[in-house]
């Protein structure tokens, strides 16, 4: 029997983009990775529907992970269903796999793509936005999608190389040095955006003590902030205090 | 004007699909959708000027396992459509513009409670599909998916449509309803606003490392326009 053929490789690779379409509270995103392995299942298993359906079965059970991340685990689950087909390997191996991987994966992914190169590609976005909105959109999208999309091509091809290729890859992609450097340009575009407001705000004033005194401010509220959001206090909250501040204005 | 809202109706579907269902290539962030929506209402500016604000506020909420943060998407396609609606008419100075953005949190919260819903019967949507492959169905895998995404898109349309008309109404007719006094008072809040904003990168971002880059870039610039306004 030979390799997948590159025609369901693709059709799998694309699929990959709807693995939350079905995202519920019980199983997450099973049917999402159920509905992306299917065509790989469908050309394995021709012609054998029993060992099909259990197949299919496996991959309808809980699993949830970073979407991003989910191409690594979805080319090596391919490569291992390719195994238990030609009857080298024990099916239970793809459910060990998956579950082992999918919790660090997400962990990984969480941190790296909403933990830092979103926050980062989001600020520097809304910086451009006082340039020319387009061009701030322009930054948001391609910051954002260069790294997303390529880590979808490269962790889908790796995954389709093996669990050790697929180890390898995320060993070699060094995610721990990529999301702390992320985080430090988010860091400088937050504190220059910060620098700016202040700065806006400090000129209604006028004197240069009282621009200070703005800007210690400031840097006072931003702080003040960031403690209430690590004892979990959501944005929400915090505006919907500003909003019951406003309404009291406007009661007046 | 109708359509329009069939415009923004459209596009927020494809805007609430990106969100969680499908893609997420990011076309679901505040600055884009609150600039495209004020873009179909006529005000591209209007719509980015509101959107670079939204962008920031509720990084800090990851969507962590079964986590949901609030919607800003819901919230942007709200800020997009008044914010323009307000620039054609009373214009967008900066009291309305701290009362668009503060008017928007409530429906980032509706707009959440909307996804725990979809959410709730994808449960069933999977429940039931994964009966039917008890029963050697394996369509249903994809039937099911397509009514999960179908769900979402839905959902995405009926709220585009909600907050869009409500965002269209208060700039249309609550916001003129205040006097300058008010407008000016109102104004006073606008510079909490980013800096919550700014405080939500900084929550994101934050390491040891960071920490002291984050305050030492935001004295500089300060420090910089202070000097450039001073030398005229």
């Amino acid at each position: 029997m030979g390799g997948i053929p590159l025609h369901v490789r693709r059709k799998v690779w694309l699929r990959q983009f709807l693995v939350q379409g079905c995202w519920n509270y019980e199983g997450m995103q099973n049917l999402g990775f159920a509905y992306s392995i299917l065509p790989a299942l469908r050309d394995r298993y021709e012609g054998r529907p029993e060992e099909f359906s259990r197949a299919l079965k496996r991959h309808l059970e809980f699993f949830n992970t970073h979407p991003a991340m989910a191409a690594v685990i979805l080319g090596a689950a391919i490569r291992l269903e390719e195994r238990v087909a030609g009857g080298e390997a024990d099916p239970r191996a793809i459910g060990t796999f998956k579950v082992g991987l999918m919790g660090s994966l997400g962990a990984i992914g969480d941190s790296y793509f909403w933990g830092a190169l979103k926050p980062m590609a989001s600020v520097a976005g809304a910086i451009l936005t006082f340039v020319h909105p387009v061009l701030g959109i322009a930054t948001l999208l391609i910051l954002y999608n260069v790294a997303h999309l390529a880590l979808r091509y490269r962790g889908f091809a790796a995954g389709m190389g093996g669990e050790e290729s697929a180890v390898r890859f995320l060993k070699e992609e060094g995610f721990a040095g990529k999301t702390e450097n992320r985080k430090m340009i988010a860091a400088i575009l937050g504190g220059a955006y910060a620098g700016v407001v202040a700065s806006h705000t400090a000129y209604w004033f006028g004197g240069a003590w009282l621009e200070l005194g703005v800007f210690l401010v400031a840097a006072m509220a931003v702080h003040l902030i960031t403690v209430l959001f690590r004892k979990a206090v959501s944005p929400s909250e915090v505006l919907l205090l500003l909003l019951i501040i406003g309404t009291l204005i406007l009661w007046q | 004007m109708a359509m329009q809202f069939l415009l923004v109706a459209a596009f927020g579907g494809v805007c609430y699909l990106d969100r969680t269902a499908a893609f997420q290539v990011m076309l679901h962030r505040p600055l884009v959708v609150a600039s495209v929506v004020g873009a179909i209402f006529g005000d591209l500016a209007a719509g980015a000027q509101v959107g670079a604000v939204l962008e920031l506020f509720y990084l800090v909420r990851l969507p962590v396992g079964a986590s949901i943060p609030p919607d800003d998407t819901g919230a942007a396609v709200f800020g997009g459509a008044a914010a323009a609606a307000a620039s054609s008419s009373i214009g967008l100075e900066p009291g309305n513009l701290a009362a668009i953005l503060l008017l928007s949190v409530p429906c980032a919260e509706i707009g959440k409670v909307a996804d725990r819903f979809v959410r709730r019967m994808n449960g069933r949507i999977a429940d039931l599909t994964v009966d039917l492959v008890d029963r050697e169905n394996s369509r249903a895998v994809e039937n099911g998916l397509m009514a999960g995404i179908t769900l979402f898109g839905v959902f995405g349309m009926m709220l585009a449509l909600l907050f869009s008309g409500i965002g269209v109404s208060m700039a249309r007719f609550l916001l003129p309803r205040f006097g300058p006094e008010s407008h000016f008072q109102f104004a006073a809040l606008l510079p909490a606003l980013p800096l919550l904003g700014a405080a939500s990168v900084f929550s994101c971002s934050r390491t040891e490392r960071t920490s002291p880059v984050f305050y030492l870039t935001m004295g500089c610039v300060f420090a910089a326009i202070f000097f450039f306004r001073w030398l005229g």
